[in-house]
This record gives structure tokens, sequence and C-alpha cells, in this order.
């Protein structure tokens, strides 16, 4: 199966052997190719490389082309201040400046950054057929928040008609970036209205509700898939979110997967997140964010899921921690070995190994998941018991199957952090790779 | 004088500003939180008593509301600007030291950092429980909130950050305050941020909301 073919059946709830893996790569982009964020954030053929190495690094489903809230704002006349390590800040609202909406114009390409990042769109929807590219446009309330400043929040009980008006152009405005990212080749529109997360039910569906039902409409007449994603805590306007009839719900770590996991099945949609930005991906190890990962695989299913990170990743977020998630996802052994390995407390008593080693033999020590069922488990086994008729008695072979709680703790005792791993005499030799005999012969000869 | 103190909370509660307000719905006509301070003066309720049995407890409630996710941004702007109306009444009486603020709160969101609505929330909500608010804005370099800090002596920093980069600033900038001002109380505030991270760079309290931060800093 294609990247492509594992996101659109996630948005068409066909079990697939695995989630689908988004990766939010915006500035994180520029990071991979060593560019600051806002060269990168203004060219296409920045972006193009930066999504490149994005490919090579983590073999992804799909992909954004970019994460950048402020593209709609900047064409529509909000200044913006650009950072060398973060997407640009909106730092003025034109309709708080005294200009008028009957001023503002629909954009299109030849406004802001809007064409080079539709370009970006069309050159790696040719050059990747097989990976789902997603447009992000910015949902009506978040470009109306960027268009008014924090007066939208009050103008929707002083003079609701003008936050009526202003959601409304605003959503126009997704339509056409809709479009544009559909021509393009790109396979998903996901409509990015962060600061929904932060109005109350009812004044979601007085003033979200409809507009944005409208926007998926479209996108579903122009033949695209849709996502609707919401950062932040959005917990109270999930349900009001399907409703709006997107073909997938997203949202950030603030939300239980569970929860959102529920309220899209039971609604007929797919949904995505919930990766930890900051505590895992951001500052954990690579471990920390499988173990994330995995607990995001396990609660979200193969159904209907899209592992994705909670939102834009941080533009220096550690290659290997991403790259860690990525082969998980593919890699069944290393989720049972974590899945095992985690139902150990940290403190737990380990055997004493002291008395183990003597003299007159080697012990080698193999920590497997279970040889019976796992391939390369099976493999190792094999390997090292092909060394039994050579050396008689004078070396010992054990397998410690961490299916059992005594396997997990010898695990522990060892040291062994992946499986299947050699050790002998106690020392970790060979971690998840089969050596030829001639090199295992090697090592067990230095031992005795 | 109960009556004055009760409807005034209320409007404040209500997000009811003024009498022209067409919000609440429920309240169109009636006079907010402008008109009814204003005729309580005028009848003689103190405004001491305005300000602590009616404004500061009524702010007290928007926040635990806020906190326990029964209003929401807009509802708690409301209410913040019924307060404000409330309170153009009462500033001859902080001048005349008649009646006076708990303390200084200075605010700012660190550097790099241009988000300013959680700040803005907090600046509201502290305001509204009785204290002096020095709001520096945002994209605040260290050297601000220490200029800050040596203006205001005693007062409590409040720092905001929004980005994952900008948490960078943020312990720099923790860092290098506590090297001057080593007893400093500083609460820390934002999306990205969490208590253990709060613990690490070294703030006393991470405010996960707006009244955590009031709790916080009326018990000192």
């Amino acid at each position: 199966m294609t990247g492509k073919e594992y996101i659109t059946g996630s948005f068409g709830l066909i079990e697939n052997d695995r989630p689908a893996w988004l990766p939010f790569v915006g500035c994180h982009g520029a990071f991979l190719t060593g560019e600051t964020a806002d060269v990168y954030l203004s060219n296409a053929e920045s972006v193009v490389k930066g999504l490149d190495a994005a490919i090579e690094k983590y073999s992804p489903d799909g992909l954004p082309v970019t994460f950048d809230l402020q593209l709609e704002a900047e064409a529509l006349g909000c200044r913006l201040l650009f950072s060398p390590s973060n997407p640009p800040a909106v730092i003025s609202h034109p309709l708080e400046e005294g200009i008028s909406l009957n001023d503002l114009k629909i954009p299109g390409t030849e406004d802001g950054r809007i064409g080079e990042m539709i370009k970006a769109a069309e050159i790696l929807c040719t050059k990747y057929p097989d990976i789902a590219f997603f447009g992000l446009v910015t949902g009506p309330f978040t470009l109306a928040l960027h268009l008014m400043g924090t007066e939208i929040f009050t103008a929707m009980y002083e003079d609701p008609e003008k936050a009526r008006s202003v959601i409304a152009f605003c959503s126009e405005v997704a339509k056409k970036m809709s479009e544009l990212y559909i021509s393009a080749g790109c396979t998903v529109v996901a409509i990015v209205d962060p600061m929904t997360s932060q109005i109350d039910p009812g004044s979601f569906e007085t003033f979200v509700s409809e507009p944005v039902s409208e926007i998926f409409s479209f996108i579903r007449e122009k033949k695209g898939l849709s996502s609707f994603f919401v950062c932040g805590q959005a917990e109270h306007n999930l349900e009001l979110m399907a409703a709006c009839r997107p073909d997938n719900i997203s949202v950030d770590e603030n939300i239980s997967l569970k929860t959102v996991k529920d309220i899209a099945l039971s609604n007929g949609i797919s949904f995505g997140g919930n990766l930890k930005l900051t505590t895992t991906l951001l500052l954990g190890s690579s471990e920390d964010s499988e173990r994330d990962a995995l607990d995001c695989i396990l609660t979200g299913g193969n159904k209907g899921f899209v592992l994705a990170p909670g939102c834009d990743l941080p533009m220096n977020t550690p290659v290997e921690n991403l790259v860690a998630v990525s082969k998980l996802i593919r890699d069944d052994y290393r989720q049972e070995f974590l899945s095992r390995t985690s139902v150990l407390a940290d403190d737990e008593k380990v055997p004493d190994l002291s008395g183990r080693w003597s003299k007159n033999r080697v012990v080698i020590d193999v920590v497997t998941l279970d040889s019976d069922s796992c391939a390369p488990c099976q493999y190792m086994m094999e390997l090292v018991n092909r060394l039994k008729p050579s050396f008689g008695d004078r070396i010992a072979v054990f397998e410690h199957k961490i299916k059992t709680r005594e396997g997990l703790l010898m695990m522990k005792s060892l040291g062994v952090k992946n499986i299947p791993t050699i050790c002998i005499n106690g020392k970790i030799k060979f971690v998840s790779i089969t050596p030829p005999i001639k090199i295992l012969t090697e090592a067990v000869n230095e031992e005795i | 004088m109960e009556d004055f103190i009760g409807r005034i909370s209320i409007s404040i509660q209500k997000g009811k500003v003024d009498i022209n307000s067409p919000y609440p719905p429920d309240m169109k006509g009636l006079p907010g939180a402008f008109e009814l301070t204003g005729e309580a003066l005028e009848n003689g309720v103190s405004a001491n008593d305005i300000l602590t049995k009616a404004m500061i407890p009524a702010m007290g409630i928007v926040g635990d509301l806020f906190k326990d996710k029964k209003l929401f941004v807009p509802q708690v702007l409301m209410c913040a600007k019924a307060m404000n109306s409330a309170m153009t009444h009462l500033k001859p009486y902080f001048s005349s030291g008649e009646i006076q603020k708990r303390g200084t709160f200075v605010i700012g969101t660190v550097s790099g950092d241009l988000h300013d609505i959680g700040k803005n929330l907090v600046s509201m909500m502290i305001e509204g429980s009785g204290w002096t608010v020095v709001d520096l804005g945002v994209d605040v370099k260290t050297e601000k909130f220490l200029e800050a800090i040596g203006d205001n002596p005693g007062c409590i920093l409040g720092m905001s950050a929004l980005l994952t980069t900008t948490m960078e600033s943020m312990e720099k900038s923790v860092r290098t305050l506590r090297e001057t001002f080593p007893s400093q109380k500083i609460i820390v505030g934002g999306a990205p941020l969490n208590k253990e991270f709060a613990n690490k760079i070294g703030a006393d309290l991470f405010a996960p909301n707006p009244q955590i931060a009031v709790e916080f800093i009326n018990s000192l």
C-alpha cells in the first residue's frame, strides 16, 4: 500500500494493518535543511527541499505542504513579524485600523506568499504521487481574529452582525484556498481553526458551525478530502466539530485520544492526533517518543486513525525522535517489546546475577520477545544454538522471553533495551542484528 | 446598600457593561455595571465596599467559572469590560488613597513571543481581584522585566509564553532574574508549559488558568 492509500483508507474508515502516519512538518523542514524559518516559509524551493528531507527521514504517509496560519492573513493586509525559528506572527489587524471589510478582496496566488506555497504543492504532488499532501487552510474564526484582533470575541455579543459578516468573508477565503490546494493536487484540505477552542459551544454553533460546514461541502464538491483541526482545549466543541461533516477531526494532546475516537467514529468520520509536542517529541528521548506513539497507536487502532503530532512540530524537534516514531509504526516487534516492558515499575527488584558467572563456562543470554513467534528472535536463537556442537559444555545458552515476567526482569538486570539481544557473560554484544557465526564464535572465544 | 452591591456583582458576572449594551440579551435595556456603580456612590455606598464586596468577589466567581469551563474567553472579556466600566468611577478614590490595591503585579509575554490573549486574560482577572497591574506587553526582553521589578519593589511577576521556542526565552529570563532578585515570586503560564517545566526553570508557580494565578497571589 502507498502512503496515500493509508491516508485515504483511514479517512474512509477502512481497517488497515497499521494507522496512517502524518508528521506535521512545518518550519521543522527548515531545521532539516539548515535554513531559517523566515526564509523557508517564503519560497517554494525551500519548502520542497525541506519536505524532500522529511520524506527521506520519516517515511510519511502524508505531509502538510506548509503549516503557516498567517498565510491568508498576510495576503489580506495583516503585518507579520518573521522569526528565524518559528512561523511568523500577526502584529496588526486591518479591521482594527480603519480598513473596512468591503475594502478586502478574496486573495489569490498573486497575493503575499500564497503563490509560492501553491507552487510548492504542485511540485510535491507531482514528485511524490504516493504521498498524500495536505493543504492547511486557516479556519474562518482564526482568520477573523487575525483581521479584527480580540474584538471578534466581544463583537459576537455587542455587534453579532459584524462578527458574522467577517467570519462569512473568511469562509470564502478558506474556500478559495481549498480550491487552490485541490487544484495543485493535494489529497486533503485541513481547515485549521485553533481559536475556536476558546469559545463556548453556543458561540460555536451560532458563529462557526454553518460557515465551516459550507467549507467542507465545498471541498467535497471539489472531490477533496477534508479535516477539521483544532488544537487547544477544544473538548467542549468536539461534537459540534464532527457535526460540521468533515471527513476527519484532528486534535492535540489537550484532549484524550479515546474521547476523540469515540466522537469521530460515532459520527462516521476518521480522527487524528495526538503525539505530545513538547514533553516527548521536543524534550523527550527517542524511547519517550516511541512510548507516546505506542499509547496513541493502541488507543487509535488501525481503523480511521491518523497518527500525528498535536500541532506544527517545533522547528528543532530532534530528528531521532521522529525517526523512532516512523519506524515504530511499522515495527510490530518493537511495539510488543515496548508494551511488555512498560509493565515493570522503575523500582522493581531485579534478580542478582553475581553468582551466575563462572570460569568454567561462558553464559550466553538471549533476550527475545519469543523465538516461537518472532522471526528475528527465531533466527538469533538458531544461530546461538549452532554454537553448541563446537563448544559443548563450555557454554550455557538461555533464552529470556519478555512475554514472561521472569524474562522481563532478566532483561532489566542485563540492561538490555532492545530485542533480540545477545549478551555474553553479562555483556551486551549484539543488539537487534544476527551476526555471522564466525563473529559470534570469536566473541565467545574472547570470554573463554 | 445590599441591593447595589448585589446588582453590581451580578452585572459584572453577567458581563453587563452599561445600559446600552445588548449583552446579555435578558438584561437588555437595564442599567449595567457602569450606571449601578455611579448610583451606588451617589447613594452613599463606600468605594471600598463596592471594590471588596462587589467587584472582587464577582471577578472571583468569573475566574472560577472560567477554570471550570463554564465560561469561555468571550464571556470573560465581557465581564472584564463590565468591571472596567465600574472601575472608572473608583479611580478618584484610588488616587486619594481612600481605597488601596492589594499590591502590584507585573506581567509580560517573553522575548520573541507576540501572543497576548492569555496574558491579557490573566491581567484582567488579577486587576479584578484588586491588584495594580503593570502590563509590559509582548516580546519583553529580560532587561525590561528586571527594570520593572526594580521599579515596583515587592511586586509579583507573571510571564507568558505560547511557543515551544520561546519557552527557552522564558527559562533564560527566569534564571537571569533570579541572579539579581533571588526571592522574586514568579508565575509562569502558557499553552505549551507544564508544572515540570515551571519547576525546572525555577518559577514559583505554573498557572494553567488565570484563577490559579489569582488564588496564588492572594495567598501570599
